[in-house]
């Protein structure tokens, strides 16, 4: 008798232990899996062994895009959400950037190209520095560098300030030019880091009508 | 002997429960991010001796890395970010002016008609400071925007620290 309870005391014990540490083995799986998944949450430049070519890789493709609404230079709130129905392209851009201004007039002649047929650019500034809306005076200031740039470039297409806000959601943004080219439903079917080539642009453009 | 037993599966399995390999999604071990790592280093001198109370030229190397230009001083384009080199007031150690290397001019593959002003790899900045007597632990900062052929880093500011000591 005094045999059988202390045996069952033991499996009893070691019952618990299992408990404990399934449970614990359990919290740190889906913990390690919450990094993973962070980390995947970052588009990064993979180079093709073969070619040498880097290519972005961005884990929204194929994913609905984030939804934004933000201000435009005239400070009115547009929003992805109101170009459902269009293939849009949403270029995250900087003044400082010079690959970007090397982009933007093939960026205007695509977009005159297309646009009939349902197509429109939202070019986003993300300028980096920190500053945010509690700063008025370097707001206003970086507004009005971004806009006198608009205007030399002669960006047809809608311009939003403040990308800095949204970078997480689209992966980071570590390096511009980035763009992301969503088709109709506002899918991303294609994503592009860094100057490529107007024809590369056109490509995805065409990807975008296409779906 | 059946308490042996339970304990051996027992113990068995709880070493399966609690050191099954982890094994994390597959990763791609090829893959890499081209612009990756610090695209600014400050290199030496960690510390300078100088005369307390009078100007002294300190030269401060730095190392960028490598396929990576930063904008000179004086970039030819308003919209460009300057490299820009400054200590913080209130350290004993005073920033009378800050000389800056003239930049090499960098043509982008895809932009032939347009030259920028930059630096690659080593450049040398001299502050001319004037610091106190004493020891100080001086935390300056360097303020620069990195970009390759085909993208550009957003504007960053590094610490650049030095052990001033005014005899």
């Amino acid at each position: 008798m005094k045999r059988n309870t202390l045996v069952l005391s033991v499996v009893l014990l070691i019952l618990a232990i299992f408990a404990w540490a399934g449970w614990a083995n359990f919290e740190y799986r889906n913990q390690a899996a919450e990094r993973l998944l962070a980390s995947a949450a970052k588009g990064e430049l993979v180079v093709d062994a073969s070619t040498g070519d880097a290519k972005y890789v961005s884990p929204l493709m194929g994913k609905p895009a984030p939804a934004f609404a933000l201000e435009d230079l005239s400070g009115k709130t547009v929003s992805l959400a109101d170009y459902k129905g269009k293939a849009v392209l949403v270029n995250f851009w900087a003044t400082w950037c010079s690959p970007c201004k090397i982009e933007t007039p093939w960026l205007i002649e695509l977009r005159n190209q297309y646009a009939s047929q349902g197509f429109e650019i939202l070019g986003v500034s993300t300028e980096s520095d920190g500053v945010g809306k509690d700063d008025k005076a370097a707001w206003d200031k970086n507004k009005a560098l971004i806009a006198k740039s608009v205007q030399q470039m002669h960006m047809p297409y809608p311009v939003l300030i403040d990308g800095d806000s949204i970078s997480d959601q689209y992966g980071g943004l570590d390096e511009l030019p980035t763009s992301f080219f969503l088709d109709r439903k506002g899918n991303v079917v294609a994503a592009q880091l860094g100057l490529t080539s107007k024809s590369d642009i056109e490509d995805n453009i065409k990807k975008a009508l296409a779906n | 002997m059946i308490v042996r037993m339970h304990f051996g599966i027992a113990a068995a399995a709880l070493a399966l429960c609690v050191f099954v390999p982890l094994t994390p999604a597959q990763t791609d071990s090829e893959s890499r991010s081209v612009l990756k790592g610090a695209p600014v280093e400050y290199m030496f001198p960690e510390q300078v001796t100088v005369a307390a109370g009078k100007s002294s030229d300190i030269a401060l190397h730095f190392r960028i890395a490598e396929g990576l230009h930063i904008n000179s001083h004086t970039p030819r384009d308003e919209y460009l970010i300057p490299t820009a080199f400054a200590i913080p007031e209130g350290l004993g150690v005073h920033l009378q002016e800050a000389s800056y290397p003239d930049g090499v001019d960098l043509t982008l593959p895809s932009d032939p008609s347009n030259k920028l002003s930059v630096y690659t790899g080593e450049f040398v900045i001299h502050a001319h400071i004037v610091a106190e007597a004493g020891d100080h632990l001086v935390e300056a900062k360097l303020h620069f925007q990195a970009c390759n052929n085909t993208q550009c880093l957003p504007p960053k500011t590094i610490p650049v620290a030095i052990d001033v000591i005014g005899k």
